[in-house]
């Protein structure tokens, strides 16, 4: 068993060795069409981020009526709190809206114009769906003890949209692409295998077995799969933090996706994309080939 | 040992290749199967491994019906029956050690066994020296002598040659057929698809002459024409 492993992949490294210039055409169309499908993966990642972004910015307020009580203050907390959709729940008393208020526009004597605080109690309530946003503002007017609720209703729906459809756009692109990935890489493992029918047919001739003659091809797609794989996330990795340093230093505060996790799944997909590509192609070209002979 | 049942071969096109062919061979026999070109020879061999199916009929060796033979077992068929091509059929990216070797890798056998046969049978038909080498850096008759050695390296009982001198000069075909007679010496039995007639005429063997797809003469110790 060990030993036959050891001599398929020594074929396949023979083969891969002797084969030359189409072994090189192969591992790198399959190197540009993975880095093509990774940059799309990126950009995908990084539109999906700048929604999440922006709804995470959206909130709603709750202005409570004056005569509500602190106890019923937590009690609405705690209600509000156990909402579906509902992420965090932030109770500002007014003396505290008040002070912020003062602080964020100093320049007008707020004192001289209005005697007592005319700011109300208020809770900041920011939601995980931001698509909710409407209908729970809708719902939160309902309350005794609500006097009036600000929300972002229009900007929140805009972006609801927004995020929709370039979700259903990347969804769609990223199948397309993964579709002709698949076919590119598929058949340029299968050009390999046609460059060598010939010495499958007399591997057959002699009497060697499918699984014989299949396995060091299986190997020699998996090693041209990691191959490509290795060099299309050597140039992403390159291109990408080239590319976040140049939008940085030009607009600093683009949520840019550079955590990573996100990074290095998307880097994981390509690997195992590549790979199990390759030795997908392989055995479909083995295989459509050894068929041809008995 | 091999036995030929009412073979008939008809192409897709419609052109009849075999047309009931008999044929019994024994163990150990040498047989020539003569004819021109396109009257069914290499067909017939074709059929004794499996290359080709017939379309009615069926051949047994060994008493098992390669017709019966499932795609699976067919591999283990080719490991009794050496084949020598008319065209080599060499891995041209192999030494040619290599190739030799290969007709016993696919037999699982160890490395140290594989290097004692593969050397004892290039010094058999003298290619020892070239072992190194590729396919293409050796003349048509070398390279007829690594399909050879390959197609014996493993000692099948049975051995079938097309037109193994086909496109080799005389000397060299002579050196050829002293080899294949050597090897039935060597309890083989050696079926040669051929046109040489100065070879049939002067080494004489069994002849079963071909012709549009039937078989017109059998004769021990025969001639290549009546």
């Amino acid at each position: 068993m060990i030993r036959d492993f050891l001599f398929f992949t020594s074929e396949a490294l023979i083969s891969i060795r002797r084969s030359g210039i189409i072994m090189i055409i192969s591992v790198a169309t399959i190197t540009v069409s993975l880095a093509v499908f990774g940059i799309f993966l990126l950009i995908s990642a990084n539109i999906s981020n700048l929604t999440n972004y922006f709804s995470s910015k959206l909130e709603i307020r709750v202005y409570l009526k004056d005569s509500t009580r602190p106890e019923e203050i937590d009690a609405l907390k705690l209600r509000f709190e156990a909402m579906p959709a509902v992420r965090k729940v932030e109770f500002i008393d007014k003396a505290t809206a008040w002070e912020e208020f003062k602080k964020n526009y100093p320049k007008i004597e707020l004192n001289t114009l209005v005697a007592d605080n005319p700011l109300p109690n208020a809770f900041r309530i920011i939601l995980s769906d931001s698509a909710k946003i409407t209908s729970i503002a809708d719902h939160l007017k309902g309350f005794e003890a609500v006097e009036d609720v600000g929300d972002m209703g229009a900007i929140a729906d805009r972006i609801t949209a927004f995020s929709r459809y370039t979700r259903i756009a990347g969804i769609i692109l990223v199948s397309l692409l993964t579709f002709a990935t698949l076919l590119i890489i598929v058949n340029t493992i299968r050009l390999t295998v046609i460059a060598r029918q010939d010495e499958i047919t007399i591997m057959q001739l002699v009497g060697a077995t499918v699984s014989f003659i299949r396995w060091p091809f299986i190997i020699e797609g998996l090693l041209i799969g990691i191959m490509g794989s290795i060099l299309a996330i050597i140039f992403l990795i390159f291109a990408y933090s080239f590319f976040v340093l140049r939008f940085q230093e030009n607009i600093p505060f683009f949520p840019l996706v550079y955590d990573h996790l996100t990074l290095n799944l998307i880097y994981l997909v390509i690997l195992l994309v590549g790979t199990s590509l390759g030795v997908f192609g392989a055995y479909l070209s083995v295989s459509r080939t050894v068929k041809n002979n008995y | 040992m091999i036995r030929v049942k009412n073979i008939r071969k008809v192409y897709p096109n419609g052109f009849v290749a075999l047309d009931g062919i008999d044929l019994h061979i024994s163990r150990n026999e040498f047989v020539y199967l003569v004819g021109q070109s396109g009257a069914g020879k290499s067909t017939l061999l074709n059929m004794l491994y499996k290359a080709e199916t017939p379309t009615s009929g069926d051949i047994y060796i060994d008493n098992i019906s390669l017709g019966s033979l499932s795609p699976k077992q067919i591999p283990y068929l080719r490991r009794s029956i050496g084949v020598i091509f008319q065209d080599y059929k060499l891995l041209p990216r192999r030494t040619v050690y290599e190739n030799v070797a290969f007709a016993l890798r696919v037999m699982h056998f160890s490395r140290s066994r594989i290097r004692r046969q593969v050397t004892q049978v290039l010094e058999l038909v003298g290619l020892q020296q070239k072992m190194h080498h590729y396919p293409s850096e050796l003349s048509g008759g070398e390279q007829q002598r690594i399909c050879i050695a390959r197609a014996i390296v493993n000692n099948p009982p049975v051995l079938l040659a097309d037109e193994p001198t086909g496109s080799l000069d005389p000397d060299t075909s002579w050196e050829i057929m002293q080899l294949l007679s050597k090897i039935n010496a060597r309890q083989t039995t050696v079926i040669v698809a051929t046109h040489n007639k100065a070879i049939v005429d002067d080494i004489r063997k069994r002849v079963v002459a071909v012709e549009n797809g039937r078989i017109i003469r059998d004769e021990q110790l025969g001639l290549y024409n009546p």
